[in-house]
């Protein structure tokens, strides 16, 4: 927890500050918002986040949200296949998606960052060219998958828990398991740390990080698939522009060094949150206009940062005290 | 095999270029402003068009902004078309370089006109007028006023800046002067109206998804929602659906989206204001045909050739449909 201490102390002073000048970000219906968004955020961060901790980087996850944020709509409703078999299959495609970069970046020696930058021009292209730059969308037909991104739990008359909060738990709490608590999750750690080391004690380096690649790619297909069912249309030349940004951002954010070895699930969600929490601030208090929202956003993340990274220095200094 | 790929193409193109096409079809091109459904059936009016009256078109969306749309231009010169309809995505910024454009080939505008260039003319709606219709729509939808807010993707566009300001000026009885411009980010109000915001988007669906609930979040008494482009109305009824007010704030809205006109039937959409994108292909071929014969005399004194908007309400919207599906040949 002391990890997230910083980041996690903008978050709350962003909140408070927006809650005093805007008493409406407090409202039930704007939490119940929030809550929303970062749980669609949070899942491709997480995804993310596995493959920084192995010192890689994925740029492809806005493009694979748009390949399967666009064909989910377009094989439903246009195609006319059942949800049933259009939904397992897209996310198996984007798993073996994942599962090719990470067999490029592992047995092709490949850079990770070259790899994912050719998956973001691809995918994306491959879309559009697949439904000729049209919209898509579930039309007006509702559909019952819809409520996997519009559904909520109600908790009170006017609150409920979002539907892709509850799919975000479980997801949360998988990973940290297999993080914290598993041979897979302590090798991925071990490798992002020292890949050299690793190897010589014997651990499947390139089996550990092909799976970190192929569960990010899992998880930006069910951020896609989440996403078109919130929207309830996309379009295939911007769905998903930008994504994979906010995604390393929340797990930077969360504390997942870009050096490989370090990162905590719950970092990552807090991390997503405070993106998200700004976004709304900016909308919520009339005297940011739109228009700076970006450098709104850069300029909180980089104060959080360096936020963070005082309060570790702190604790370093208080445990070495001790 | 690159090279020799590069080197047929070098030389089947000198070979286009030794050859100029007396007595060929003109070739003409239509270019957008960004990618939408909305094109599509501009695109079908080039087509058709084209196929009509015997010339050779192109049509392009250019996907990412004015970067993208220039280098599509600029391509298109290369390959030498013989006349050049352009939406110009920043009209005034642009004019230099549709002036370039217009030194080459013949150049006219559609949709968004740059007054200031050396098109030779405009073919489009006055967007202005049309949000004046839009903002007629508004008063009839909330007789009482109340507060609203208004929904567009970017404002750095002349039609979307148009449109807004002539909502506002309409809603707020003013004078009609196109010339006007309130500044987004205050609140402006008047006539028993209150335009509490105008929140862009940039084309991001889920932003302008979350513009719309941050709205409904921070002013709980508006009484209406505007979208003032094809895809903001949908998800304005999205947001209105989940929050549970839908039919309780009035939605009125631009465009032909096919949820837009749903919403027209089913009485969760007060009415829409729609263009003639059709027209916007099929007149821009015409014309450029012409002008290539050397023939103007279609081109009025103002150099605007006006595509008129209609309002559609639910009287009108099934006839509508059945007319535009029967033109996407659906």
């Amino acid at each position: 927890m002391k990890k997230v201490l910083g980041i996690f102390s903008v978050l709350v002073t962003v909140a408070l500050v927006t809650a005093i000048i805007s008493p409406a970000f407090l409202s039930s219906y704007n939490i119940e918002n929030l809550l929303r968004r970062s749980a669609l955020f949070g899942i491709i961060g997480i995804g993310a986040s596995l493959v920084i901790i192995t010192g890689g980087i994925d740029l492809s996850i806005g493009s694979v949200i748009c390949l399967i944020g666009c064909l989910t709509p377009w094989l439903i409703t246009v195609i006319g296949i059942s949800p049933w078999i259009v939904v397992p299959s897209l996310l198996v495609l984007a798993t073996g998606l994942g599962l090719t970069h990470g067999f490029l970046v592992t047995r092709l020696k490949l850079q990770p960052f070259l790899v994912t930058l050719c998956g973001l021009f691809v995918y994306r292209g491959i879309t559009r060219g697949i439904l000729a730059d049209s919209t898509v969308g579930f039309g007006t037909s509702g559909s019952e998958l819809r409520s996997l991104g519009t559904g909520r739990i109600p908790i009170t008359d006017s609150f409920g828990l979002p539907a892709p909060l509850l799919i975000l738990a479980v997801v949360a709490l998988v990973t940290s398991f297999g993080l914290r608590r598993t041979i897979w999750g302590r090798h991925l750690l071990a490798i992002g740390s020292n890949e050299t080391a690793a190897r010589h004690c014997g651990i499947d380096v390139n089996r550990v990080k092909i799976g970190a690649y192929a569960l990010c790619g899992l998880l930006a297909g069910l951020g896609g698939l989440l996403f078109v069912l919130d929207t309830g249309s996309a379009q295939p030349s911007n769905f998903g522009n930008f994504y994979e940004l906010y995604a390393i951002a929340a797990a930077v954010l969360g504390g997942c060094s870009l050096r490989g070895g370090e990162g905590t699930v719950i970092g990552v969600l807090i991390g997503a949150t405070l993106v998200q929490v700004l976004r709304n601030a900016i909308v919520l208090i009339d005297e940011i206009p739109d228009s700076i929202e970006f450098a709104v956003i850069g300029g909180i993340i980089l104060l959080a940062v360096i936020a963070d990274e005082a309060v570790r220095r702190a604790v370093a200094r208080r445990s070495n005290e001790d | 095999m690159l090279l020799a790929v590069a080197g047929y193409f070098a030389f089947s193109y000198r070979e286009s270029a030794e050859q100029p096409n007396a007595n060929a079809a003109p070739r003409l091109a239509f270019v957008t402003n960004g990618v939408a459904d909305f094109w599509v059936l501009a695109g079908k009016g080039v087509e058709d068009a084209a196929s009509e009256i015997g010339v050779t078109s192109s049509f392009h969306m250019p996907p990412d902004g004015l970067a993208d749309q220039k280098r599509i231009i600029e391509d298109l010169i290369v390959k030498g078309v013989d006349g050049i309809a352009i939406s110009p995505i920043d009209p005034v910024n642009q004019t230099p370089f549709l002036d370039r454009i217009a030194a080459q080939t013949l150049l006219i505008t559609h949709d968004s006109d740059a007054p200031d260039s050396k098109r030779i003319c405009f073919i489009g709606v006055d967007n202005y007028e049309a949000g004046r219709m839009c903002g007629e729509l508004v008063q009839q939808a909330l007789p009482d006023g109340g507060q609203v807010a208004i929904f567009v993707g970017r404002l750095e566009q002349d039609n979307a800046r148009l449109r807004r300001q002539g909502v506002i000026d309409q809603i707020l009885g003013r004078e009609w002067d196109s010339s006007r411009y309130d500044k987004p980010g205050q609140v402006i109000s008047g006539n028993g109206f209150e335009v509490v915001a105008t929140l862009t988007d940039q084309f991001d669906m889920a932003k302008g998804k979350a513009n719309v609930e941050d709205i409904l979040s921070r002013h709980p008494d508006i009484a209406g929602c505007i979208g003032l482009f094809a895809y903001n109305t949908p998800l304005i009824l999205e947001a209105l659906k989940q929050s549970g007010r839908i039919g309780k704030v009035k939605v009125i809205s631009f465009d032909e989206d096919e949820r837009t006109l749903q919403g027209i039937i089913d009485g969760t959409v007060h009415g829409t204001i729609v263009q003639n994108p059709y027209e916007y292909g099929a007149a821009s071929m015409r014309l450029l045909k012409a002008l290539v014969a050397g023939d103007r005399s279609s081109i009025p004194d103002d150099g605007i050739i006006k595509v008129p908007a209609r309002t559609i309400r639910k009287a009108e919207v099934e006839q509508f449909r059945a007319d535009m599906y029967k033109k996407l040949g659906q």
